[in-house]
């Protein structure tokens, strides 16, 4: 393993530093109790990471077999468009979790937890950066339209409410989130970069592995705490409940499993060995690991609860209390986690506005879904505009007012539009500055 | 009974191989404790996710190795991987598991830099010790010594409670 660190332009790196202080201030901490929490481990380093010794043949697609294409231009004009895409997208979603992130990390209950979502952040920062690197370290004007300053401004002026993925548009709620999108958000996010390992274009493939070494550990910052949180519920806790675990996986499955396109689509990604899976395959195994994670959530659930019970008498009552809604020694279903059927609160791909339950149970009345989605999505979440655009769109669409297409492309109704640096409304995020001065 | 119709696959560690982990410990000594795999788990995907690795069988998990890379420690300036822990299902032991995984740990770890691997293994774990030189471990010129503290005075006691 042999990794090349480099850093961006000046300009670039202090707009990322410009960006930090105003959307994630908390960063400044990590350094301070960095030994405290990750104890002779290396220090985080802001910078781009390129893996040395990937493979020189592109691995999947119409070119199989050809030389890693190395610049935009010898990708052609289609393919190096989509793959901007993919690039932006990639971006948005970095520098949008910190966004959310940063709203509820102070309501961590336990500073561990805090600082395993601190780093995390910190290393979603240095992806965004990774993935402002891919943008200005070539020139992609040919099918950008746009000079590389104006790509990472407009990607830096991004909110949560004008990403480009639904899921990283939707406020936290409480630290329940934080924790349930790094092992569920997240999850999606590793398997997109580990289908991109692949990609035809090589610095887009060397930007992959080192990202996924770190996505390990995002992932693990969510799904420990969440075992431990099992735990404490099964002990009584009254503070931490598999209810809110369970309505808090409602809110994000659905845009997890979105985030991985329309279920018929991906074609375009593997032809030009951009991915090596299409989108439905990728979404079928992912909803698979998270059906084992809920599962291992409910084994810690009942072993706490039960210390008693073997390791096989605890999967047999699990399974038995989820397929036969009974009750075994005071706990029922209602005290597990099942993940939501994958048609459940859909607004974009196959199941888009279908009105069907957490269990797959089919919904004709439009009221009777919302009252059904009320009962299972967390309450804080229910009074947020994103809800209601959602409800509103439903009931457009089963009124015959809305195709399910013009429903979708709605979805999310731009809440925020990216603008300039909130430090003053003329100044840029990108910006030009003599040598040693301040940004 | 379990069988072992096909090699097993062996992959880095996950988050997700938690609950297998400690299965396996608890088949292995009888004490169910997932706090502290979650923690050490916690610790070697943070460190390195592909430094450490599991074996499947069926999509199950039956082995599994922990380690990573260090140097500078205990005044030996080489880089050097450690292995911590490290545990195979007794259903599944005798059928090269144990060898799989090390294999891969260690290629890992060559390819990072390491000129040696070094563990710690229990005077009375001649099993343990009897797979580790069978895999090429020879005595280090290192003895392992330790210092037993005893607890404070009020810790004592509300111990002996």
């Amino acid at each position: 393993m042999n990794v090349d660190q480099t850093t961006l332009p000046k300009k670039y790196h202090d707009a990322v530093l410009h960006w930090q202080r105003h959307h994630f201030p908390d960063y400044d901490l990590l350094p301070q109790n960095w030994e405290r929490y990750f104890p002779n481990e290396p220090d985080f380093c802001l910078c781009a990471k390129m893996e040395l010794g990937m493979g020189d043949s592109i691995e999947v697609g119409e070119h199989q077999g050809e030389h890693r294409r190395e610049t935009p231009a010898e990708l052609g004009e289609e393919p190096a468009r989509h793959l901007l895409a993919i690039i932006r997208a990639q971006a948005s979603t970095e520098f949008g979790s910190i966004q959310q992130h940063e709203g509820t990390l102070a309501r961590a209950p336990d500073d561990e937890d805090r600082f395993w979502v601190l780093r995390v952040m910190a290393e979603e920062l240095r992806h965004g950066y990774q993935m402002l690197h891919l943008l200005v370290s070539q020139d992609w004007s040919g099918v950008s339209g746009q000079k590389a300053e104006e790509m990472v401004e407009e990607i830096l002026s991004m909110q949560t409410g004008s990403h480009v993925l639904d899921a990283f548009n939707l406020e936290y709620d409480s630290f329940v989130d934080n924790v349930v999108f790094a092992a569920v958000i997240d999850r999606v996010g590793k398997y997109q970069l580990s289908m991109q390992r692949v990609c035809s274009y090589k610095p887009f493939a060397q930007s992959m592995p080192p990202m996924l070494r770190e996505e390990a550990f995002h992932l693990a910052a969510g799904v420990i705490p969440l075992r431990r949180w099992a735990q404490r519920a099964a002990q009584g806790n009254p503070l931490i409940t598999m209810a809110a675990i369970q309505r808090a996986f409602n809110k994000w499955l659905p845009r997890g499993l979105e985030m991985f396109g329309h279920e018929k689509g991906g074609d375009s990604n593997v032809r030009f060995g951009f991915k090596n899976m299409k989108n439905a395959e990728a979404q079928s195994l992912y909803y698979d690991e998270c059906v084992r994670m809920v599962t291992d959530l409910n084994q810690r659930f009942l072993r706490a609860r039960f210390p008693k019970l073997s390791p096989a008498e605890s999967e047999a009552t699990a399974a038995r209390l989820l397929s036969e809604r009974g009750r075994y020694e005071g706990v029922t279903s209602e005290d597990l986690v099942e993940l939501p059927d994958r048609r459940f609160f859909r607004r974009k791909g196959e199941p888009a506005f279908t009105m069907v339950g957490t269990r797959g149970e089919p919904f004709d009345d439009v009221d009777a879904y919302v009252r059904h989605l009320a009962a299972h999505l967390p309450e804080p979440y229910l009074h947020s505009r994103d809800v209601k655009q959602y409800v509103e769109a439903l009931r457009q669409v089963r009124a015959g007012q809305l195709t399910v297409e013009q429903a979708m492309k709605r979805m999310p109704a731009l809440r925020r539009v990216g603008g300039v640096c909130p430090c003053s409304k003329a100044v840029r995020w990108v910006v030009e500055r003599p040598d040693g001065a301040a940004a | 009974v379990a069988t072992l119709s096909a090699a097993p696959h062996i992959r880095p560690l996950s988050e997700l191989d938690i609950s297998r982990i400690v299965a396996i410990d608890e088949r292995l000594t009888g004490v169910y404790r997932p706090d502290v795999w979650e923690r050490r788990v916690g610790y070697y995907l943070r460190r390195d996710p592909e430094a450490s690795q599991v074996a499947e069988v069926g999509g199950s998990v039956v082995g599994f190795m922990l380690a990573d890379l260090r140097g500078g420690e205990f005044g030996l300036e080489d880089t050097s991987g450690w292995i911590e822990r490290f545990g195979v299902d007794p259903d599944f032991q005798g059928r090269s598991v144990g060898r799989r995984l090390f294999d891969a740990v260690v290629g890992h770890l060559k390819e990072r830099g390491a000129t040696a691997v070094r563990t710690l293994v229990g005077n009375d774990d001649g099993d343990l010790a009897a797979f580790l030189r069978a895999v090429g471990f020879t005595n280090a010129p290192l003895t392992a010594l330790e210092l037993r503290l005893a607890p404070p005075p009020a810790a004592a006691g509300s111990a002996k409670r």
